[in-house]
């Protein structure tokens, strides 16, 4: 055997194996040498041990890249309370944020594509520490301060039978006490109590059920613009429609298999939201009241918190949204199932 | 009888290359020749398509040529798409809302359509079926499976003969 | 005989000979290997952007079925990377057999020889399919596991032990390897019969003995035998496709069982990986639930008693339209030679269906093989979901029914008559109609 040549080779197939370990490993061990201020960021459904990073903590006027990607599905990314646009996580594809907060304080982040029906659970935070100025504290929510029982069934004592027109409900605005077109009136009072006190006083006596219900309604629309509107539509198709339907009735996909909520087994079992077509539901709940649930969340029926995630502007749309659902669905036979469906 | 023209070697290879080429293009005809659809009038369709880690239900759909169809995209689960072959149509859905999208069913056959947007380790098998008209090209490999037996035995036979003729 | 031998050629002659070229491929093939192993246990759990997913299961096993096989026989197993070590070890050398050999080199037991290993193998795979090749490393585990295994083997046995009867490629390959157009065999019998040192049998990995070398199925192309012989009475014969399928060929049963395991597995991963079945899929991946059991009672069921039986009874009728008198068992070793081009093209057929839709992700996996975000070759777009078009749908028919035509002349071929023929070209074409509503229905 020659030994020469033996040799060679045995040289040529120990470099061939290095450099095959050394791609891996040496790339491995760059990488995470170069890190520094640049965070590893993996995402990945609850089920499978969420964000790979549940806390971060950072100096106050420091960049933190966060250098992300995810290891099964379709995730996103985005800060609470901040109006930044959420940043779309595809499953092995790679993607850099570079964050800098300037207040001290605790952020959330969350994920933003349902990725099961654990994916509100996605969340972390953020620990932004050192000297500067501090994140303002939020205020106390209005259902808190007003010791309103959000947890209490609220259940609307009157509702319409036709549905009420805002439009109508402007032209007999002039008849309405001052009381009644004052925003706190609006936040603190359901629909169906108002309408019941407006219904006691002389002034408004002429108008039949129906007008005073216009009127309510246009009571109602007033306080959100249109914009505000298609926001609220929107942050409940994104967020809300997967449990809620999207049409509100409480059949989303995720809550599939759940039972109807009743008073029996409310906050005792994960039951299916309620059903939002249903007048009653909510002409029974004032703004400050669903608000309050908005926030809180956490009646045991597997409704998130939301006190974290939405600004003050989002939830105001959320609430002014779900009013639309309300008076829409007033004299609505239930829907009917999608026509035509193909047999294969 | 003049030894060269009628030589069985000769003989032999005349005859295949008389029914070499008529073998071809009875494979190219039975694989290409347009056949017509069964007459139907184009209908407009809505088809609901739940999908789910990892499946479409309904997998299997049938339409006519020239449908028009509006399919209506929910996921159940996580971030689903579907992509249909040959046709330009992809939807992305959005876990709890409907998606729709609507083509025209203008290419006949049986399509495949695949989830576009990975969902977990089997995302690349999560597979449906779209059948448009008639599967004929189900009806052509039938029949080329047949001419390829008979096809067979015609080869088999041909140098049988050229062997008992003392033709190697 | 039409056979061209390579080794005529003197250039073609001393590149055959020389150790080098094989030497650097399997170099080659073994630090991929290595790298393959890693990149499935430290990389991206994402499948589609790990090396050891796209490699192994699209790009090498499709090399393979397209392009190693139809074209080289078993050539894929003298570039192997699992048994090189092993080898190495026995040989005593790399580059060359050396003095220091090491291992015990026992004799592989009688009755673990045949193909029954390779088959069980080969279905185990199918069993855990679903899984093994959607995850990286499971993919990389089972490598690995192989790797370790061929090398135990090779210390304990003398040989290729774990190539001969335990790997399910490897009977996989050899099977086919018989319709391949490559073959190693001797020049002049004559001058063997004179020479009384077998040192082309001391060389061979494989344990075969190149003189009695008659079915290209256990050959491995390593071409050790053509380096040893002194009387250079080793040819590589290029060769006619279907040569070792013949009417006096000698097959035996466990072909039979490993054909019909391969014709199995080719339905039942037609209709896992290319079906629209969810549910059969879902089946198929959620290994110990009831459903698996279930997909798994139904794939056994169908693999070692349904085709099986449906074969058997093809194979007794045919014997009985004969006129030479074989026993049951002889009839159905003989008659395995169906089963060859049946199978090896259907596997090309269903290998267009899967791989070829995800082509795509070949070159982003070079780029990325760890799938960590990085980019070697600079590509600026990423894959897409991938489409099977229109012509790679014809192909499929083309192919399965090339396949139809091929397995037909050989049943011919080794029947005594038309009639004899008819009952396994009645099994070969419903197998065929299977395939082609798995694949195009």
């Amino acid at each position: 055997m020659n030994m020469k040549k033996e040799i060679l080779a045995r040289v040529l197939v120990i470099s061939l194996l290095l450099i095959a370990i050394a791609v891996p490993v040496g790339g491995y061990l760059i990488s995470s040498a170069n890190m520094g201020h640049v965070v590893d960021f993996h995402a990945r459904m609850p089920e499978n041990g969420g964000w790979s990073a549940g806390n971060i903590t950072v100096q106050v006027g420091q960049p933190i890249t966060l250098h992300m990607t995810s290891d099964d599905v379709v995730h996103g990314f985005a800060i609470g309370k901040s109006n930044q646009p959420a940043i779309e996580i595809l499953p092995g594809e790679f993607v850099d944020k570079t964050l800098t907060f300037d207040k001290t304080g605790t952020y959330t982040f969350y994920c933003t594509h349902w990725c099961g029906p654990n994916h509100w659970r996605m969340r972390g935070t953020i620990e932004v520490t050192g000297a500067g100025p501090a994140l303002q504290l939020d205020t106390e929510p209005l259902y808190l301060q007003l010791g309103i029982d959000i947890d209490a069934p609220h259940p609307a004592k009157v509702v319409p039978t036709i549905q009420p027109s805002a439009e109508r409900g402007a032209k007999l605005a002039y008849l309405l006490p001052d009381y009644a077109l004052s925003r706190e009136t609006y936040l603190t009072t359901s629909p169906a109590d108002l309408w019941l006190k407006l219904r006691a006083e002389p002034s408004i006596s002429k108008l039949s059920d129906n007008d005073l219900w216009d009127v309510v309604r246009w009571l109602w629309e007033r306080q959100s613009s249109p914009e505000s509107l298609s926001k609220g539509l929107k942050i409940f198709m994104d967020f809300a429609a997967a449990a809620h339907g999207m049409t509100g009735k409480g059949d989303g996909v995720m809550v599939k298999g759940r039972p109807t909520m009743t008073p029996k087994n409310m906050g005792h079992t994960l039951v299916r939201p309620p059903d939002f077509t249903d007048p009653h539901t909510l002409l029974g709940a004032s703004p400050a009241l669903l608000e309050g649930k908005i926030i809180r969340g956490g009646m045991g029926t597997g409704m998130p918190s939301w006190g974290a995630i939405f600004t003050q502007q989002q939830i105001d749309a959320i609430v002014g949204y779900l009013y639309t659902i309300a008076w829409n669905s007033v004299g609505v036979s239930p829907a009917t199932p999608t026509q035509e469906v193909s047999h294969p | 009888m003049d030894a060269n023209s009628s030589h069985p070697a000769k003989v032999a290879r005349s005859k295949l290359w008389f029914y070499g080429p008529v073998f071809v293009v009875i494979v190219l005809l039975i694989l290409l020749v347009p056949l017509p659809q069964a007459a139907s009038t184009p209908t407009d369709r809505t088809i609901r398509i739940e999908a789910s880690r990892f499946q479409f239900v309904p997998g299997e759909i049938h339409v006519n040529p020239g449908d028009k169809v509006t399919v209506e995209l929910i996921s159940q689960d996580v971030v689903h798409g579907l992509s249909l072959d040959n046709y330009n149509f992809n939807l992305q859905a959005e876990p709890g809302q409907i998606v729709t999208g609507t083509f025209i069913a203008n290419q006949s056959g049986v399509f495949r359509f695949r989830c576009s947007f990975t969902c977990g380790n089997l995302h690349p098998f999560m597979i449906g079926k779209l059948t448009v008209g008639s599967n004929y090209l189900l009806i052509r490999g039938i029949a080329l499976a047949g001419l390829a037996v008979a096809g067979a035995f015609l080869s088999m036979w041909f140098s049988t003969t050229r062997h008992s003729q003392g033709v190697r | 005989m039409t056979r061209l031998d390579l080794t005529r050629f003197p250039k073609m002659n001393a590149a055959l000979k020389n150790r080098w070229p094989q030497f650097l491929l399997r170099a080659v093939t073994l630090a991929g290997f290595t790298f393959t192993i890693l990149a499935g246990l430290m990389g991206s759990v994402v499948g589609s952007h790990n090396f050891a997913i796209i490699f192994v299961w699209i790009a090498w096993w499709t090399a393979l079925k397209l392009f190693f096989i139809p074209f080289g026989g078993r050539s894929w197993c003298s570039i192997c990377p699992i048994p090189m070590a092993g080898e190495w070890l026995q040989r005593g050398g790399i580059l060359e057999p050396g003095k220091k050999k090491v291992g015990s080199g026992k004799r592989w037991p009688r009755f673990l020889r045949g193909n029954w290993l390779q088959a069980f193998g080969f279905l185990l795979i199918g069993l855990f399919s679903a899984v093994t090749l959607t995850s990286s490393k499971i993919t990389a585990i089972v490598l690995l596991a192989i790797i370790l295994l061929s090398l135990v083997l090779s210390l304990i046995f003398e040989r290729r032990a774990f190539c001969s009867y335990l790997c399910p490629i490897g009977g996989f390959t050899g099977l086919y390897a018989q319709a391949g157009p490559v073959e190693v065999r001797v020049k002049e019998a004559e001058v063997c019969a004179a020479h009384s040192e077998k040192l082309c049998y001391d060389a061979c990995p494989w344990g075969q003995y190149p003189l009695a070398l008659k079915s290209s199925a256990n050959c491995g192309l390593c071409m050790e035998c053509l380096r040893v012989c002194p009387k250079d009475n080793i040819a590589v014969n290029l060769r006619p496709w279907g040569s070792d399928l013949q009417a006096d060929t000698r097959h035996n049963l466990s072909e039979a069982f490993l054909g019909l395991v391969m014709l199995a597995s080719a339905l039942v991963d037609s209709a896992i990986f290319s079906g629209p079945w969810g549910n059969l899929k879902m089946a198929a991946y959620t290994i110990g639930s009831r459903e698996w059991f279930l997909f798994a009672g139904i794939f056994m069921v169908s693999a070692l008693i349904l085709l099986p039986g449906f074969y058997a009874l093809c194979v007794s009728w045919a014997n009985k339209l004969g006129q030479k008198k074989r026993t049951l068992q002889q009839a159905l070793a003989r008659y395995s030679q169906v089963l060859v081009p049946l199978g090896l093209m259907a596997w090309i057929a269903f290998t267009i269906s899967f791989a070829f839709v995800k082509f795509g992700y070949v070159l982003p996996v070079i780029s990325d093989p760890l799938g960590w975000g990085w980019n070697l070759l600079g590509l600026q777009t990423k894959a897409g979901v991938g489409q099977s078009s229109a012509f790679v749908q014809i192909l499929q028919v083309i192919v399965l029914a090339a396949g139809l035509f091929w397995t037909t002349r050989v049943t011919r071929r080794i029947s005594g008559s038309n009639r004899q023929s008819i009952p396994l070209i009645l099994f070969s074409s419903v197998f065929t109609l299977g395939m082609l509503w798995l694949l195009i229905g």
